[in-house]
């Protein structure tokens, strides 16, 4: 008897042990995220990026981007990463063709209407900031490439630099200006990756890396490997918050 | 020797060992233009395809005649022998990181024509012709 009351308590034991771990992990499911922010997926490594010289871009791995053969498709698809617990954009991947891009007469609409992460817009003198306003929503896969106005999960807060560059220098608008081309002329897919880049909960992103690969000729047409920094000259920026000065 | 280029806003040609862009119309025009030889490298003949006209030759400045037409993107450039440059803008700007760095009117050239088309995929293509 004593026994079978002392096996009855251990199995007791044991079934208390076990719900008391699932709530643990559901807890851990469900609660975590909320409190502890995930920065969003990256394949670089900030650290291994140079600091930026006066080049709006620098060329990485070569050039070469980083897909794999299993990527490779002709079957155009757009895919935006969830926003994270920040409301920061993440990876956005694309199979990029005649199909993803906008129809002739279709017209772009207003972006006012999604703020990025980070967003805290400020004036300057325009012969600082191109127009005056420092930043831009800059579109992850551009419009003209995508089709896609107000889509939160391609918009970041990104400096006008960043996003058109100026008179000298060159911004994501030209190699997106390159893809929309190719893409028109030979109605080819181009593989299409944009990688915003944050340093731990920054809610401006450092730079985004851009890499694509035109698929029926191999690369041939279109190859690239881009990491963008997001800098205005003559502004410093907080990346933490988006706020932003006269550089000292 | 007649030079031909394809030039963006910036007179970038090339960027990362790729030509900018093309446009199926601008080959045919191009064709259209050069009454007799068309020397260009092997990278450039494999978007024009087969044509009588073409030549590829990798060294095609010391091998073309004074009448000869070349057609470059890929290959280093000099004016020495050139009498006639002919250059069709883009009006679109790209990157680049191989640009057509000469100062036309410094080395002696002169603009006789411009001309703008619509090309297959380009609204506005402008053909610019120098001559020295």
């Amino acid at each position: 008897m004593a026994y079978r009351r002392k096996k009855k308590n251990t199995a007791k034991k044991v079934v208390t042990t076990i719900i008391a771990l699932l709530i643990a992990l559901l807890g851990a499911y469900f609660i975590v995220p909320e409190v502890i922010p995930e920065a969003p997926a990256t394949n670089i490594d900030i650290s291994n990026i140079p600091a930026y010289s006066g080049d709006a871009y620098v060329a990485i791995n070569n050039n070469v981007p980083y897909f794999e053969e299993s990527d490779y498709t002709t079957e155009a698809y757009e895919n935006y990463s969830e926003l994270d617990s920040l409301g920061r954009c993440g990876v956005v991947t694309a199979c990029l063709g005649k199909e993803t891009m906008p129809a002739e007469d279709e017209e772009r609409g207003s972006i006012n209407n999604v703020t990025p992460s980070g967003w805290v817009q400020k004036r300057y003198d325009a012969n600082l900031v191109s127009g005056g306003w420092l930043y831009n929503r800059c579109h992850l896969i551009g419009w003209q490439l995508s089709a896609e106005n107000d889509n939160e999960r391609n918009l970041i807060t990104g400096t006008r630099y960043f996003n058109a560059g100026n008179s000298e220098e060159q911004g994501m608008l030209l190699f997106e200006n390159m893809v929309a081309d190719y893409i028109k002329e030979t109605e080819n897919h181009v593989l299409y990756r944009v990688t915003p880049v944050y340093e731990g909960n920054n809610l401006v992103a450092s730079g985004i890396l851009m890499e694509a690969y035109s698929v029926e000729d191999s690369g041939e047409g279109i190859c690239f490997n881009v990491y963008f920094y997001n800098v205005q000259p003559g502004i410093t920026i907080d990346y933490a918050t988006g706020e932003s000065e006269l550089a000292k | 020797m007649n030079l031909i280029v394809c030039l963006d806003d910036k007179n970038g040609m090339m960027f990362n060992k790729r030509r900018q862009s093309q446009d199926r119309l601008l080959r045919e025009r191009v064709l259209a233009l050069v009454p007799g030889k068309l020397y260009m490298s092997a990278y450039s003949a494999k978007q024009f395809g087969e044509n009588e006209k073409i030549i590829v030759c990798e060294d095609y400045a010391s091998v073309a005649g004074e009448n000869d037409f070349c057609f470059a993107e890929d290959k280093e450039i000099s004016l020495e022998n050139v009498n006639q440059i002919i250059i069709y803008r883009w009006n679109r700007h790209y990157p680049a990181d191989k640009r057509f760095a000469f100062d036309l009117p410094a080395r002696g050239f002169t603009k006789v024509s411009s001309e703008d088309f619509i090309g297959n995929s380009h609204p506005k293509i402008t053909e610019e012709i120098y001559k020295r």
